[in-house]
This record gives structure tokens, sequence and C-alpha cells, in this order.
């Protein structure tokens, strides 16, 4: 099974030519952008496959020579891009099917979401896939997203919208505008993002195939889904189950009040929201919740860089360069259930040796405002040495005057590597501080600009650790 | 434990174009899993409610059986604490008008005769159906923690011993059956113990369960046990196969 859902992916992460069904030369138009979008990418050299524009009223687009319908096609065309108007896609599909294309994307909307007659032609099209064995993105959808391959079927110019660029996480969006927003936000937030994928009315292929091909894929480490509704429950529970042993999923679910009003005649009936029962499948399929769209980049940003070492326990070390700061991680500490480390007498007896007597030793560990890269070193080296130490907070203040920014960066991603703890950072401040958290970042180490979402961040590997722990158990 | 013999009852139920089990039929369908139900009698006459209360022992409490009733306490059919034949006597009459008070057309299958039990903490376990992932079990303290504090957890069905074990502690009311101030710690395995019978009941019954609710369930001190006081269950109209 593992190899048939690879072999019948594929041709959507990494065609080897694709037919722009649509494609047209208006400036803007959908078949424009998309066409637009590989022709790029071609010539950067990233889109590796042929293009084939289909329209039947073109001769050439571009210098590429334009077919005028789907039979004429050359036959190595493994992925076909439809943005036609619906009531022209079921015929496209016969002919699709005839020329043997095996996975289609249907950007066109005004399919199932306009009611009775849209879903009439969904029926038609879901008929042809199944008998041909097609598989089918959307419709109503912006597609994927690949940038080590160059495929980007998203209609929005890159004039308008930043392309993220390649990193380990794969994000799943029913929503397309929502998944296009992310993209843009994602790029200006340095957030790599290996695999987009927005699936739309979900006539196909859904978040179980979805899960399936991802647990395969060597490029991704974690998988974010933006969900509204699922389809059909038991089998997205069974992917979940499948994937979570492996890599961890982390899930946004709107809709919380779907069922809110729902007349119920029992106790249980009325208390039964859609919520508490997404609730419910994401704690026994060991998918991770979250709050809110800030939440699940934290969460991905964490898993990406740290899924190799998952802490051990849930004890938290802290070293913070600002008293505040580290009262407010405590606090956070706790809000998210998890425990302040207890400092073993040897740490405690390692920096107070070493230690200006106004430094704190304890946890948190403050190494105040007059202080250096290299106390940070210490307190980093004794805490990473720590049995009573699974996790690792650092509160850097870059802002403080003595401290050497490259230093603290290279000591950050210098134990980071070598250390089998899990170390995030956290660097409030402004435009200055972005720019060593990026730094930061580019070296491994995920950086919140509060303590709270680092302390969440790290909050989200425990939980997932101890999920781990137990389905190992059973 | 039988599935024939919870067949037999809902069979009897839907053959009456009723969806609605009245708690004696619920509990009938509870008992035939295993789970811990009061020994209590249905009595169609007050000279078998005089028979079944000698035989249960005084005190004893009263409940009125009716499709047409669900909500019996709207209804005053609920006589608790009847510790003498006379008394027994008297509220049968009671319990009958306040029935026909209530509804005039109440159909009565008889009252329950049911030993007065020792208060225990009260739990909820309830069972409803999701469109997209199907039955779901829920597990709550009763009184205000359901009512207005809605402290409930779920899982779907089919739950393990570690999905039941979790509900129970991630609970916020957790520390009330822990043992909070000095308190003797509540039975938890007793609860771990219906959660899994509850969900295997409805695994194996779930073509007929829509809904069901066991509110409230007393749960006594830890090695003492648990029992189901009151239960209801909804069926669905199975589609024929």
């Amino acid at each position: 099974m593992a190899e048939r859902i690879v072999e019948e992916m594929r041709p959507f992460f990494d065609p080897k030519a694709v037919a722009i069904i649509g494609a047209t030369n208006k400036k803007g138009k959908v078949g424009n952008v998309i066409f637009e979008n590989f022709r790029m990418n071609k010539e950067r050299g990233i889109f590796k496959g042929n293009i084939y524009p289909v329209n039947p009223k073109l001769d050439e687009i571009e210098g590429y020579k334009v077919y005028h319908s789907v039979k004429e096609l050359p036959d190595d065309t493994d992925l076909a891009v439809i943005s036609i108007p619906a009531p022209f896609v079921p015929q496209t599909m016969r002919d699709i099917a005839e020329k043997g294309i095996k996975a289609v994307i249907i950007i066109t909307g005004g399919f199932g979401e306009l009611g009775e007659e849209g879903k009439k032609l969904e029926r038609e099209i879901y008929e042809i896939a199944k008998a041909n064995g097609i598989r089918v993105i959307g419709p109503n959808c912006v597609g994927v997203y690949v940038p080590d391959t160059g495929v980007d079927t998203v209609f929005l110019p890159e004039e308008k919208m930043d392309r993220p660029k390649s990193g380990p996480i794969a994000f799943v969006s029913q929503s397309g505008a929502f998944a296009a927003a992310m993209l843009d936000w994602a790029a200006m937030a340095g957030i790599g993002i290996g695999k987009m994928v927005s699936y739309g009315n979900k006539l196909d292929v859904d978040d179980a195939d979805l899960m399936d091909y991802f647990l395969h894929d060597d490029e991704i480490n974690v998988v974010t889904f933006y969900i509204e509704g699922v389809k059909d429950g038991r089998k997205f529970m069974e992917a979940a189950k499948r994937i979570t042993k492996v890599k961890p999923v982390i899930a946004l679910k709107s809709g919380r009040t779907e069922y809110g009003a729902k007349a119920a005649s029992s106790h249980t009936g009325s208390l039964a929201g859609a919520d508490a029962i997404y609730d419910a499948v994401f704690k026994q399929t060991g998918i991770i919740r979250a709050e809110d769209f800030e939440h699940m980049f934290d969460l991905a940003k964490a898993f990406a860089a740290l899924k190799h070492k998952l802490p051990k326990g849930d004890r938290i070390g802290i070293i913070t360069d600002g008293g505040g700061a580290g009262v407010m991680a405590s606090d956070a500490v706790a809000k998210f259930g998890l425990k302040m480390a207890e400092l073993s007498e040897e740490t405690k007896k390692f920096l107070k040796e070493r230690f200006p007597p106004h430094a704190v030793v304890g946890n948190p560990t403050d190494v105040v405002g007059d202080t250096d890269a290299e106390r940070y070193r210490l307190a980093i080296e004794a805490f990473t040495k720590d049995p009573n130490v699974d996790a690792i907070l650092v509160i850097v203040l870059f802002q403080v005057p003595l401290l050497e920014e490259d230093k603290i960066i290279d000591i950050l991603a210098e134990y980071q590597k070598k250390s089998d703890k899990p170390i995030v950072a956290v660097a409030m401040g402004g435009r200055k501080t972005d720019r060593y958290a990026r730094m930061l970042e580019e070296r491994g180490v995920p950086v919140y600009p509060t303590p709270e979402r680092g302390v969440r961040a790290l909050a989200g590997l425990v939980r997932y650790a101890e999920y781990l722990r137990k389905v190992e158990g059973e | 434990m039988s599935r024939e013999e919870a067949l037999k009852v809902i069979e009897s139920v839907l053959s009456q174009d009723r969806t609605a089990m009245v708690e004696y039929e619920a509990k009938q369908v509870l008992k035939a899993y295993g789970l811990p139900v009061p020994n209590e009698k249905l009595a169609k006459t007050l000279d078998e409610a005089l028979k079944y209360a000698e035989e249960i022992g005084y005190p004893v409490a009263l409940k009125l059986m009716s499709p047409q009733i669900l909500h019996k306490s709207d209804a005053k059919v609920v006589m608790l604490n009847i510790k003498t034949p006379e008394e027994l006597k008297q509220k049968w009459e009671e319990i009958h008008e306040n029935a026909r008070k209530y509804r005039p057309d109440a159909e009565i299958l008889g009252v329950l005769i049911a030993p007065m039990l020792r208060p225990g903490r009260e739990v909820i376990i309830g069972v409803t159906e999701d469109p997209q992932f199907g039955h779901a079990i829920m597990f709550g303290l009763g009184g205000i923690f359901v009512e207005v504090l809605k402290d409930v957890t779920f899982r779907i069905i089919p739950i393990t011993e570690r999905d039941a074990k979790k509900m129970i502690t991630e609970i916020k009311g957790y520390p009330i059956l822990a043992g909070a101030r000095g308190e003797e710690p509540a039975d938890i395995e007793a609860i771990v113990n219906l959660l899994l019978k509850v969900s295997e009941l409805v695994n194996d019954l779930s073509d007929y369960i829509k809904e069901m609710d066991l509110n409230p369930v007393f749960v006594y001190e830890k090695g003492k046990g648990a029992v189901v006081v009151d239960a209801r269950i909804i069926l669905k109209v199975p589609e024929k196969k």
C-alpha cells in the first residue's frame, strides 16, 4: 500500500510533464498565472519537466507550443492542471482518462460548493476518476506548491504573493485563500515549506491520503493541517495513527461551534459539539492540536528543528539575562502543564564557582544584564549535563551591552548540535533582535518572540514525546 | 454478558414504534453487558410492588415507567425513601395521580421498585453519535460539573484502557475523585471498568444505539465499586440488512 500511494501521488509533486488546460496569454487570468509559474520556474532551472499549455484557440504562448486538445498531448504528460469553466471539466476528464494521465489538479470552482448542479458535475468527475484510476486534487482549490521541484499551481502571481523557501514542513489546507495567505506569511517569517497542498472540495485526495503519502516522504518531517471538516472519520483516524508514530502532525481545526446549536435529546448529545469530538479524535490519534495560526507554526518550527531529539521528560530548565522574562517563562511552564527542573547540586556548585555573586544560580538561572556570551555558555553547558533537565529554554535579550551577538549565536548553535536535549530560544525585541533570531533559526535553533510562545512550543514537543512513549508501550 | 438478551429488549422497544427506552429497559440492556445496576424490579400492580419491596428490603424508591414521561422528576413520578408498606400504598396512589396530571395519555409500563442507594460521588457517562467519526463516549462529574461547568471529555469508541484512564484524570474535577481535602479516593478502577464496558456495549450494538446517558452513576470509595443509578438509551431504527 505504501508504494501505491507514493507512486500515485508522485506526479502531483514531481511531474515529468505538466499539461496546463486553460492556459492563456491574458495577464492575470488563472490559466496565465499558473502557466507563468511553471514557465518562470523552468527558466530558473527549478522545474525540470516539460510544460504543455492546452487551449483550442491559441497556437503559441511565450514561445511554447499550445496543444488544441488533451488528445494531442505528448505521451510523457503525467499531470494535468485544469482551469477551465466547470461545465467543461467532465469532457476534459474523459479525454484525460483516454490519454492515460493519472494525476489531475482541478483549480476551477463552481462545483459542490454552489449547490445541486455543481454536485452533479462533481459526481460525474468522480466517477470518471474512479473508473480510470485517476487521482484528483480539488476542485475549487489552489492546488500544490513544491519549492524544490518548481510545481506551483497557486494562481496568485508572484508580484502579489511571496513564495516561502523550502523546508521540512508540509502544509495542507482545505481553504485556498488561507493556504495562499499562509504561504505569503511563511515567506516573510522565514519558515520553510517543503510541500503545500490545498485540496478544496476534496473530491478524491483527502487528508488521509496525504498523511499516508507524507509518512513516506523523506523531505518532510512535520505535517500541518488546516481542517474545516473530515469526510471519512474512520479513514482519517487510521491514517493519523500510522503517521503520528513516525512524524508529528499538527492540526488547526476551525468551525469550533459548528454543531453548537444542534438540538440533542440527551445530555451527552448537547455537550458533544464538533469541537469536543475533534479534541477526542486528536487525542486518540496523537495529532497535536494548535489553538491558532501562530501556535501551529510555532509548533511546526520546533518540530522541524528538533523532531530527532524530543525531550525525555517534562522538566524545563530556563536561562535568561532578564529577571522578568524568566518569571514569565516560569509562569508559562506551569500554565502549559510542564515542570520546572530542580537543578542538581553539581550544576549549582559549578555555576556558583564561576559566576559573579550578583548572578542568580537556580531555575531560572539569571545571567543578568552585564552578561557576556561566556556566562551563557557556562549555564548552557551545566544545564545540558544536568540529568534533572529534559529541555532548555534560553532567553536572550540581545539588547544588553556586553553580549557579543555572534558568539552567543555560535554557542546556542553548537550546543543544539552536540547536546541530546532540545534547546529553544526566546528573543524579545525589535528589528535588530529579529535579525539575530533569523541567524539563530538558520543554524537550527527555533526562536520565539515571547517566553510564553517558547514554552508553549516546548510543551508540544513534550506532549508528542509522551504520546510516542505510550504507543510504543502498547 | 449477552448480546441476545440486550437485543431482545431493543427489539421489543422498536416493535412498539419507540426509540426512547424507559429507565427499566435501558438498565436491562446495561445489565446484559455486565454493567452494575441496582437490584430493581418492575411492579405492574400494588401487590407486586409490596412483594418486591419486601424482597428488596425497606427503605425503597418508586419510579414510574412511562414512554411518555422521560423527565421523571418534572412529572413528580419518583418517590424516595419509602419506609413501610403503608407508606408505599399511599405513594403508589400519589405517583399514579401525578403521572395522570402530567400526561393524561401516559401509558404506564409499571413502577420500578428500587433499593435506596448509599450516595456516592456522582459521575456521568454518555454516548452520542457523530456523523463523521461514529459513536463517541463522554465522561464527567455529575450535577453542576456537567450542567454548568461542562467539565466533560470525549473519546471515539472503541476506547482502550489507557484512553479510559486518561479521560478520568483529564477532567478538571479529577481531584474530587482522587480524594481532595482528606476525603478517601473514589474507586477509579470501577469507573475505568464502566467506561470500557460501555464502549464494548456500544461497539457491539452500534447499529441500534444513537444516544445514551448513564446519569448519575454513584462511585464509592476505592474497592467499593460503582452503580448506575439512572440510565437513558435512545435507539436508532436499524438499517435493513
